[in-house]
């Protein structure tokens, strides 16, 4: 029974991994593809644009996963410093919550990228500045937000918990990582995927400081040959189809947190 | 059931309802004009006040043709749009004339003549070849993305606004940025400090107002209070106010 939970654990982390690929083959051929079947006088200049919104998708997924992964370690260290018994970690973590959680994601994107380099000059050497920029920030925007959920998560594990691990004769940190934790994750996830999706979607803020992601492209797309409605139910339907398949996994991955846990 | 078909029925009239013609604006007695508003110095805000180049330009067309003046201001991407949509009667915001615009919309004779100018920081950033490998900013929108997506090698970046490009090349995060030659003059009195190196134009342009497709009446009246303006030295010295120049098309 065992062998063949985990054997399952990592088709699904398989699945995960090729999943995003797959979509973007899918997309890049709906889009070439489908304005032609629908016999759509535009069908041409969909056809010659699929590949740049192939390449514009695929840099808002890496957005999504890197700012994404970054996010949740920064939510976690925030969230338990934020219960830390040593007063300056309540605080520091309770400053960056405020100011991240406090500010636009619009004005934190347009610091990190035109800011930043005024303060420290040699970011702009980075090869791909444009795309570190707006992923540093959505990272610590989605850390600020992840921060509370943690927090909450942990506060929502009964206080008898603690005492239990700790007359086991476990120390604080054990007692967080073995017993705690494990039950504040099962609490958490469903916050977490919902910051996760909005990320996604957030990722269309980075257009102002030029990165080519899907809105961008879509945007330019749309200038130029002022398909309006078109471009925008394209943009749309890529969105939400991406949002589909994260949660597609996501509600399998709360499944399996649930069953473990009765 | 009946109302709710009547309702319907006007919404979509209102919908499809042609552009207004001139005789239309004139009984009305305003004319709505669009414009961008972040676009030195030809349209742009002094507080809450829209002026620039182009602005005045509007109000001494619409006094020669004895209307009223409603300024709308929209981000550039949107205007052409707007004016297909006929939420404005036209739009004058350094629109250069090209075949993709020509395809949806009219241009009235063009208002000014003006350059996509290569700027950068570094005195090896000059020519069109030169921007080869180099990051290039442009306003997502315009005829300056279209001609530099045409120079080989030259990696694009897209703003929404020109003032973010001219930010991102102050700032360094690109090598260079291709805008109008009078916007980027400004651009350089405006930010004495920075080492600007300006280049060639990448390439000549005729710009002008945008007025909804076939609506040939307004077009019509905007060219002729243009000449006229042109004419008794209205246009003159609103041009040598801002650039200390006629810049019209000679």
């Amino acid at each position: 029974m065992k062998e063949n939970s985990s054997l399952n654990n990592v088709l699904w982390i398989l699945g995960l991994v090729v999943a995003f690929p797959i979509a973007l083959v899918l997309i890049g051929y709906g889009v070439k593809t489908l304005p032609g079947l629908l016999h759509l006088s535009y069908a041409q200049q969909f056809a010659d644009n699929a590949q740049i919104f192939v390449d514009a998708t695929k840099t808002t997924l890496l957005l999504t996963v890197t700012s994404g992964v970054l996010g949740i370690f920064l939510g976690t260290v925030t969230g338990i410093a934020k219960l830390s018994g040593f007063a300056p970690f309540r605080w520091l973590a309770s400053f960056y919550v405020w100011v991240f959680r406090g500010t636009p994601l619009i004005v934190q994107i347009l610091f990190a990228f035109n800011a930043v380099p005024s303060i420290v000059p040699s970011v702009v050497d980075l090869p791909d500045f444009d795309f570190y920029a707006p992923m540093v920030a959505l990272a610590l925007n989605q850390g600020a937000y992840n921060a509370e959920v943690i927090r909450a998560s942990i506060q929502a594990i009964p206080r008898g918990q603690t005492e239990a691990a700790r007359s086991l004769g476990l120390s604080g940190i054990q007692a967080m990582w073995l017993v705690i934790l494990p039950q504040a994750v099962r609490v958490s996830i469903p916050p977490l995927v919902n910051n996760i999706v909005s990320l996604l979607k957030d990722t269309s803020l980075a257009t102002v400081v030029g990165t080519l992601e899907l809105a961008n492209a879509i945007d330019r797309f749309k200038s130029q040959t002022f398909l309006v409605i078109p471009s925008y139910v394209t943009s749309a339907s890529i969105y939400l189809f991406l949002t589909t398949v994260m949660t597609l996994f996501t509600n399998e991955l709360e499944r399996r947190f649930k069953t473990k846990s009765r | 059931m009946k109302k709710t078909a009547l309702l319907l029925g006007a919404i979509l009239l209102t919908a499809t309802a042609g552009a207004r013609t001139f005789d239309e604006i004139k009984a009305a007695g305003t004319i709505k004009i669009a414009t961008e508003g972040a676009f030195k110095p030809f349209n742009y805000f002094v507080g809450k006040k829209l002026t620039g180049f182009e602005v005045e330009l509007g109000d001494a067309i619409a006094k020669k043709l004895g209307l009223k003046v409603q300024w709308v201001t929209q981000p550039f991407d949107s205007l052409i749009i707007g004016v297909t949509q006929n939420r404005y009667d036209f739009a004058i915001a350094s629109h250069g004339i090209n075949e993709e615009r020509a395809k949806v919309v009219d241009f009235s004779d063009p208002h000014y003549c003006t350059g996509g100018q290569i700027v950068s920081k570094s005195p090896n950033i000059k020519t069109a070849a030169q921007l080869n490998g180099k990051r290039v900013a442009v306003q997502v929108g315009t005829s300056y993305l279209s001609n530099v997506q045409k120079v080989k090698g030259a990696k694009v970046k897209t703003f929404p606004k020109d003032t973010d490009a001219v930010q991102a090349l102050i700032s360094g995060t690109v090598d260079a940025w291709v805008s109008d030659k009078f916007v980027v003059l400004d651009a350089q009195k405006a930010n004495p400090k920075v080492k600007w190196q300006l280049g060639d134009l990448l390439f000549q342009e005729k710009i002008a107002m945008v007025i909804n497709k076939g609506n040939t009446s307004v077009t019509e009246a905007l060219n002729g209070a243009l000449a006229d303006i042109l004419k008794d030295g209205t246009y003159a010295k609103i041009s040598k106010k801002y650039f200390g120049t006629d810049v019209s098309c000679k």
